[in-house]
C-alpha cells in the first residue's frame, strides 16, 4: 500500500474570533494559508489534482468553501476541489479522505486541510419569520403587505446564532460545554485539576512561541493592510490558577466544574498540508515532514462525546499494533480540560478498559511530558474545521525538531465520534 | 483569358437572399480586416440602389463575412492622404449619399454586429433602421474619430444624438468611447443582443417579426425624463449642456486639439435640427479638421502605437507563452504597483522584502489602484477579491523559485542589487527570466554576478505603473535574443507598449528627460521661477512642467539619476547645484509636501524655503526657455541614435510620447524636430552655447549632420 506523505504545511495565526480576523471570511483565510503552502514548498499549482478541506460552518456565501479556496489560491480551474464535514475532526477527514483517494488511485496530489471563521457565523432569523419575509416577497397589493407586516411581533425579530446551535448536539440535546460537564462528573475530574490543565496549556503556549513560528505565516489584514498578525493570540503570558478559579462555570451554574478558562477557545484560522505518496515527493525531490501510519475514527455515546479520544487511541493502536510505549509524543485535542483529563485517566484505567474494550489490558500510561508539549486548544484556540490539520502540523513540526519517530494526533468529536491518528518521520 | 486592364477587382460585397431577405455582406480581399474605401463605398452604393428597385425584397440584412470584425473604420491611410479641405468635403459627402441611399430603403434593415464596429462602420450601422450584436466580447463598438483629430463624417455625429438623445450621446462621441456589446445595448446603441453561434438566424427571425410587424419587435420610444426633456429639447436647456460640455472640452484639451471644440459646434448648430443642412455642416466640419496638423500627427502616432504592438524587436522565434508567475524583490511603491499590474491579469505575484512593514505597504498599494478601478467601476468587487488574492508576501524566498518572470524592485544601489542577483540567480528556476526595473542603472554589471547573464534583462516600468503606457526593455550586450523577446511579450501582456533600449546610464527616456528637467533647474537659478518656466512648458502641450515633474518624481530620485548621468556623460550632463541644495534641505518634493513648490491643503504655492536665483542681465524670452527645455532633449536624442541605443527615431518618439506624455499632437520629439528642422535646432543651440553653456549646449554631430544634408531625422 502506498505510503502517504505530508510533504509540509503551514497555518495562519489562530486569532480569536471577533478580533483581528473579524473581517476575512473561511473562504480568504484558507486561500491566503494554501498560497502561502504553494510558495513554501514552490509547487506548481497545475500539479495539485484536489484540495479537500475541513470546515464545519460553511460561509453561506461560499457553498462547497473548498473549491472557492482552491480558485482562491490562483489552483488551476480544472482541478477538483470538496470540503467535508466530520464536525471537529474534519480537519482529520481532510487528511484521511485525501489518503484514501491517493491510495485508491483517484488523486495523486491533494492539498488537505482546513478553514474556519468563527466570527462570520451567521445569524439567522427563526423558520416562522423566514415564512413571513417570504410571503411578504411575494405578496401583491399594498394591503397584502400592510396585513402580513401587521401580523409580525417581536419575538419574530429574535435572531438565532447559528455558532451556537453548531456547537449543541441535536441527537442528545445538550451543547458541548455540556457534554463536557457530563464527563467531568462521570470520571470526577475536579474543577482545580481542569485549571490547573488549562495553565499548563497557557504556559507551554507562550513559551512555544518562537517553535510556532516555524508553523505559522504572517497574515497581513485586508483591505487596509495597516496590520499583520505572526502569532496566535489566544496564549496569555499571565494566566494564573487564582484568576481562572474566579471564573463561573456555564454549563452548570451550580455544581459544574466547566468553566471559559478549561475550555477551548472560539477562534479564526485555516491550515494546509501538502499530501501525496511519499514515493512520489521522492521523485519530486522533497524532503518530507511525515507519513500518516494508521488512522482510525469511532462512535460512541453522544453525551460522553468528550472520551473520543480513549477509544480512537485505543482502537487505533491496536490496528497498528503499536504500543503506547513506542509513541514519542501526543496531542489531543483540548476541546475540553475535563474531557481530556478523562481521556487519558480512562486509557490508563483497567476498570474502564474491561467495560468498554471487551476486556482487554488497559492501553497504558499517557507520560503527560509528552503530551500537548506546545499547549492546545485551551490556549490556542479551537476553530473546528482546522484543528485536525493543525495537530497533524503541530506534531510533526515537533517531532522533528526533537529528532523523534512516532506520533500521535487525537480529537473528540461533537456527535458523539473519536478519532487518532498515527504520524511518523523516518 | 482577360488583360490586367480588363480585370475587376473582387466583389467586397455579396447579396444573398433567403425567403425574402437580402444579406449584404463585406468580405474585403486579400485582409483579415473590413475597413470602408471609396471602391467598396461606391460597390455599397450599387448594391443599394439596385435593392431599393427590388419589391420582392422584404427586409435587408447587412453583414461581415470577417470572425471578429463588422467594419473596423473608415480606410485611414485615405483620411491620412486628404490633402485639401475640398477633397475631405466630397470624401464625406460620397459616404453620406450612400448611407442616405440606406437609410431610405423602403423595407427594414438591419445591421448586424459581430466584432468591432468602430468610426465609419458603426456610422453605416447607424444607417440601418436597427442594429443587433452579439454577446462576443469581441464587439467593440463607438465612433473614436476624435482620438485621430478629425469628427464622425457619415453622418454619425448626427444620427447617434438623433438615436441617443444629446446627452448619452455627446460624451461617447467627444471622448471617441469604444463600448462592449453590454454597454452599447444599455446605452441605445444597438437594439437587441443574440449569442454569437446563432447570431445571423436569430437575426432573420427578428427580421420576420419586423415584416410581420409583430407588436413588441419594433423600438418602443422611451420615456425621456423631465430633466433630460429639459436640456435636450429647449434651447435653454441646451444651453447648459454645451456650456458645461466646453467647459469640460477647454480644460481637458487646453486648446491643443480643435477635434472636441468642432464637435460641438457642429452639434449645437445641428442638434434637433433640419437633417439636410446638418450633414452638409458635418461635412464642412469634417473637411476643415480632416487637414490640420493634429490631424496628421495623431494619425502619424496612431500607425506608429500600431507598429509597436506588433514590432519584432529581434529575429528570436519564442512560441509564446503565458507568464505563470511572477516574483517581485522589493516592496516599494513600484514593487507593489508592477504586483498589482501583474495580478489585474490573474497571474499570480509573489513579493519578497526584509520587513513586514514594507510587505503591507506593497499591499497597500495594489489595493489603491484595485480600489481605484472599482470606483471607476473597470472591475467588480468579486474580481477585486480574486486578483488581490493572487499576490502574497513574504520575507524569504519561498515562493521565488517557482516563479518564471523575477523582477527585482529594490532601491536604486548597485551593491544592494548586485545582492540580489547573486541570490536569485542561485535559487532561480533555470527557466526563469531575471530582470531589473532599475531605471538608470547598468544591467550587465548586475548580470555580471548571475550564473547565466544570458537570462537577465531591464525590465523599466515607469510610474504609475497601472497608467503609464510605455515599458523599455533594457537590452544588454549579454542578454539572449529569447530573454528579449519573452521580456517583451511579458510587458505586452501586461497591457504595455514596448521599446527595446540598449543598455547605457538613463537608457532612452531618463537619458533625455532627465536633461530637460536639469535645464530647467538651472533657469531658476537664473532667476525664473518654476511656474513661468512650467506654463511655457504647458503650453508646449506638455502634461506637466519640468518643475512640477521634478516635484512630482521626487527630488532625490532625480538628484541620483541626474549624478549617474553626470558620471555617465561628464559635464553636458552637470547636474544644476540648485538641485543639490534643496535636496540637501530635505525638500523631497510632493511626497514630502514641498520640493519647489509647496503643497498645502490641495494646494501649491512657492516652496519659500527655496532661494530662487537673482535674475543678471535680460530674462530670456519664452521662446528661448521653450528652446532650451526641448532642444536639449532633441540634442541628446541624436546622440541616442548616434549611438545605436535604440533602433530608430519613430522609437524616440513612441518613448517620449507614451513615457513623458511629449504632446501626441505633436507626434513625437523628433517628429516635432523635424517640423523645426535641425538648421535652426542646430543655429539655436549654438546660439545658447555661446550665452550660456558651451557644454550643455553642444549641438551633437549626428544632429549637426542632419543639419548640413539638410534632411531631418525621419527623411535622410
Amino acid at each position: 500500500m502506498k505510503k502517504i506523505a505530508i510533504v509540509d504545511g503551514v497555518r495562519t495565526p489562530f486569532v480569536k474570533a471577533w478580533t483581528h480576523f473579524d473581517r476575512l471570511p473561511a473562504q480568504r483565510l484558507g486561500a491566503m494559508c494554501v498560497t502561502e503552502l504553494l510558495q513554501r514548498t514552490d509547487f506548481n499549482p497545475e500539479n495539485v489534482d484536489e484540495v479537500i478541506m475541513g470546515c464545519v460552518g460553511q460561509p453561506i456565501d461560499a457553498a462547497n468553501v473548498a473549491r472557492v479556496i482552491s480558485l482562491y489560491a490562483g489552483i488551476p480551474k480544472d482541478k477538483k476541489a470538496y470540503t467535508v464535514n466530520r464536525n471537529c475532526a474534519s480537519g482529520f477527514e481532510a487528511l484521511t479522505s485525501a489518503a484514501e483517494k491517493i491510495r485508491a488511485g483517484v488523486d495523486e496530489i491533494v492539498i488537505a486541510g482546513g478553514a474556519e471563521s468563527m466570527s462570520n457565523a451567521p445569524f439567522t432569523f427563526t423558520k416562522e419569520m423566514s415564512t413571513l419575509l417570504l410571503k411578504l416577497s411575494r405578496a401583491k397589493t399594498l394591503s397584502q403587505k400592510l396585513g402580513i407586516v401587521a401580523g409580525m411581533r417581536p419575538r419574530h425579530f429574535k435572531p438565532v446564532a447559528a455558532l451556537q446551535l453548531a456547537l449543541t448536539d441535536p441527537v442528545c440535546g445538550l451543547n458541548m460545554g455540556e457534554t463536557a460537564e457530563v464527563v467531568a462528573k462521570k470520571f470526577g475530574v475536579l474543577r482545580a485539576r481542569q485549571d490547573e490543565f488549562a495553565v499548563q496549556s497557557h504556559k507551554k503556549a507562550v513559551m512555544a512561541r518562537g517553535l510556532l513560528r516555524e508553523e505559522i505565516m504572517t497574515v497581513h489584514i485586508s483591505p487596509k493592510y495597516g496590520k499583520y498578525v505572526q502569532d496566535d493570540n489566544g496564549p496569555r503570558e499571565n494566566q494564573s490558577i487564582e484568576a481562572l478559579a474566579k471564573l463561573r462555570t456555564i454549563f452548570d451554574r451550580r455544581s459544574g466544574t466547566v468553566t471559559a478558562g478549561n475550555a477551548s477557545q472560539i477562534t479564526d484560522g485555516a491550515c494546509a498540508l501538502l499530501v501525496m505518496d511519499e514515493a512520489k515527493a521522492k521523485a519530486m525531490g522533497y524532503e518530507i515532514l511525515g507519513t500518516l501510519r494508521e488512522y482510525e475514527y469511532v462512535g460512541l455515546e453522544p453525551s460522553e462525546m468528550g472520551m473520543g479520544p480513549a477509544f480512537a487511541i485505543e482502537k487505533v493502536l491496536r490496528k497498528s499494533g503499536l504500543s503506547l510505549k513506542e509513541i514519542d509524543l501526543f496531542e489531543i485535542n483540548e476541546a475540553f480540560a475535563a474531557q481530556v483529563l478523562a481521556s487519558v485517566e480512562a486509557l490508563a484505567s483497567k476498570k474502564f478498559a474491561e467495560e468498554n474494550f471487551s476486556g482487554r489490558a488497559p492501553v497504558g500510561e499517557i507520560d503527560p511530558e509528552r503530551l500537548n508539549v506546545n499547549g492546545g486548544g485551551i490556549a490556542l484556540g479551537h476553530p473546528v474545521g482546522v484543528t485536525g490539520a493543525r495537530l497533524v502540523l503541530t506534531c510533526l513540526k515537533e517531532l522533528k525538531r526533537r529528532s523523534l519517530k512516532r506520533g500521535l494526533v487525537s480529537l473528540c468529536v461533537g456527535g458523539g465520534q473519536g478519532s487518532a491518528l498515527i504520524l511518523e518521520r523516518n | 483569358m482577360p488583360t490586367a486592364e480588363t480585370q475587376v477587382s473582387p466583389q467586397a460585397w455579396k447579396l444573398r437572399e433567403e425567403k425574402g431577405i437580402g444579406i449584404l455582406e463585406l468580405d474585403q480581399a486579400a485582409t483579415e480586416v473590413n475597413v470602408l474605401t471609396s471602391g467598396n463605398i461606391a460597390e455599397f452604393r450599387d448594391h443599394v440602389a439596385a435593392i431599393a428597385r427590388r419589391k420582392d425584397l422584404k427586409a435587408l440584412i447587412i453583414t461581415s463575412a470577417k470572425k471578429r470584425i463588422f467594419i473596423a473604420g473608415a480606410d485611414i491611410r485615405e483620411i491620412e492622404g486628404i490633402s485639401t479641405e475640398q477633397e475631405a468635403f466630397d470624401k464625406a459627402h460620397q459616404g453620406k449619399v450612400v448611407l442616405q441611399m440606406l437609410e431610405d430603403l423602403p423595407m427594414p434593415t438591419i445591421a448586424v454586429i459581430n466584432g468591432a464596429c468602430l468610426g465609419g462602420g458603426y456610422e453605416l450601422a447607424l444607417a440601418a433602421d436597427y442594429r443587433v450584436a452579439s454577446f462576443s466580447p469581441n464587439v467593440k463598438i463607438g465612433l473614436p474619430e476624435v482620438n485621430l483629430g478629425i469628427l464622425p463624417g457619415f453622418g454619425g455625429s448626427i444620427r447617434l444624438p438623433k438615436l441617443l438623445g444629446l446627452l448619452k450621446a455627446l460624451p461617447l462621441i467627444l471622448a471617441g468611447r469604444i463600448v462592449s456589446a453590454e454597454d452599447a445595448l444599455r446605452y441605445g446603441m444597438v437594439d437587441k443582443l443574440f449569442a454569437e453561434k446563432s447570431l445571423l438566424e436569430d437575426t432573420i427571425h427578428f427580421a420576420k417579426d419586423l415584416i410581420a410587424q409583430v407588436p413588441g419587435a419594433m423600438r418602443k420610444k422611451g420615456k425621456t425624463h423631465f430633466v433630460n426633456w429639459f436640456l435636450e429639447k429647449t434651447p435653454a436647456g441646451r444651453r447648459i449642456v454645451f456650456g458645461k460640455a466646453r467647459k469640460d472640452v477647454l480644460k481637458k484639451t487646453k486648446g491643443f486639439y480643435p477635434a472636441p471644440v468642432e464637435i460641438l459646434d457642429l452639434l449645437q448648430k445641428t442638434y434637433g435640427k433640419n437633417p439636410s443642412r446638418a450633414y452638409k455642416l458635418e461635412s464642412k466640419h469634417f473637411a476643415k479638421l480632416a487637414v490640420t496638423e493634429v490631424s496628421k500627427n495623431l494619425i502619424k502616432l496612431f500607425f506608429l502605437s500600431e507598429k509597436y504592438k506588433k514590432y519584432a524587436w529581434t529575429a528570436a522565434k519564442v512560441p509564446s507563452a503565458k507568464v505563470k508567475k511572477c516574483g517581485i524583490v522589493g516592496a516599494g511603491v513600484m514593487g507593489g504597483g508592477i504586483a498589482q499590474l501583474v495580478s489585474s491579469k490573474n497571474i499570480p505575484v509573489r513579493i519578497k522584502d526584509i520587513n513586514e512593514e514594507a510587505l503591507g505597504g506593497a499591499l497597500r498599494e495594489a489595493r489603491r489602484v484595485f480600489d481605484g478601478a472599482l470606483k471607476r467601476r473597470k472591475i467588480k468587487k468579486h474580481d477585486l477579491e480574486y486578483k488581490m488574492g493572487l499576490i502574497s508576501v513574504g520575507l524569504t524566498n519561498a515562493g521565488l523559485k517557482s516563479a518564471d518572470m523575477l523582477v527585482e524592485a529594490v532601491v536604486e544601489n548597485m551593491d544592494i542589487k548586485k545582492k540580489v542577483f547573486a541570490e536569485l540567480s542561485e535559487i532561480a528556476s533555470p527557466d526563469a527570466v531575471l530582470t531589473s526595473n532599475t531605471s538608470s542603472l547598468s544591467i550587465t554589471e548586475m548580470a555580471s554576478v548571475c550564473k547565466n547573464p544570458a537570462r537577465v534583462v531591464g525590465l523599466h516600468f515607469f510610474n504609475p505603473v497601472h497608467r503609464m503606457p510605455l515599458v523599455e526593455v533594457i537590452r544588454a550586450s549579454q542578454t539572449s535574443d529569447e530573454t528579449v523577446e519573452r521580456t517583451v511579450q511579458f510587458a505586452r501582456g501586461l497591457g504595455k507598449t514596448v521599446i527595446v533600449v540598449k543598455d547605457a546610464p538613463g537608457f532612452l527616456v531618463n537619458r533625455l528627460l532627465l536633461p530637460y528637467l536639469n535645464e530647467s533647474a538651472y533657469m531658476m537659478q537664473e532667476g525664473l521661477t518654476p511656474d513661468v518656466i512650467d506654463k511655457i512648458a504647458r503650453d508646449f502641450g506638455m502634461p506637466m512642467g519640468p518643475v512640477e515633474l521634478t516635484d512630482q518624481v521626487g527630488i532625490d530620485v532625480g538628484y541620483k539619476v541626474a549624478h549617474i548621468l553626470h558620471a555617465a556623460f561628464g559635464d553636458r550632463m552637470k547636474v544644476a547645484p540648485i538641485l543639490e541644495t534643496v535636496y540637501k534641505k530635505g525638500f523631497l518634493g510632493v511626497k514630502s509636501g514641498s520640493g519647489f513648490y509647496r503643497y498645502r491643503a490641495g494646494k501649491k504655492d512657492l516652496n519659500p524655503g527655496v532661494t530662487f536665483g537673482k535674475a543678471t542681465g535680460a530674462t530670456p524670452s519664452p521662446e528661448d526657455i521653450l528652446k532650451r527645455m526641448v532642444y536639449i532633449m532633441i540634442n541628446e536624442a541624436a546622440r541616442c541614435l548616434d549611438e545605436k541605443i535604440i533602433d530608430g527615431p519613430a522609437t524616440v518618439d513612441i518613448g517620449m510620447v507614451m513615457g513623458t506624455g511629449f504632446p501626441p499632437f505633436r507626434a513625437g520629439l523628433l517628429a516635432y524636430a523635424d517640423s523645426v528642422g535641425a538648421a535652426n535646432i542646430v543655429r539655436d543651440l549654438k546660439r545658447f552655447q555661446e550665452t550660456i553653456d558651451a557644454e550643455r549646449f553642444a549641438p551633437a554631430p549626428f544632429l549637426e549632420k542632419l543639419a548640413e544634408n539638410n534632411s531631418g531625422f525621419f527623411t535622410q
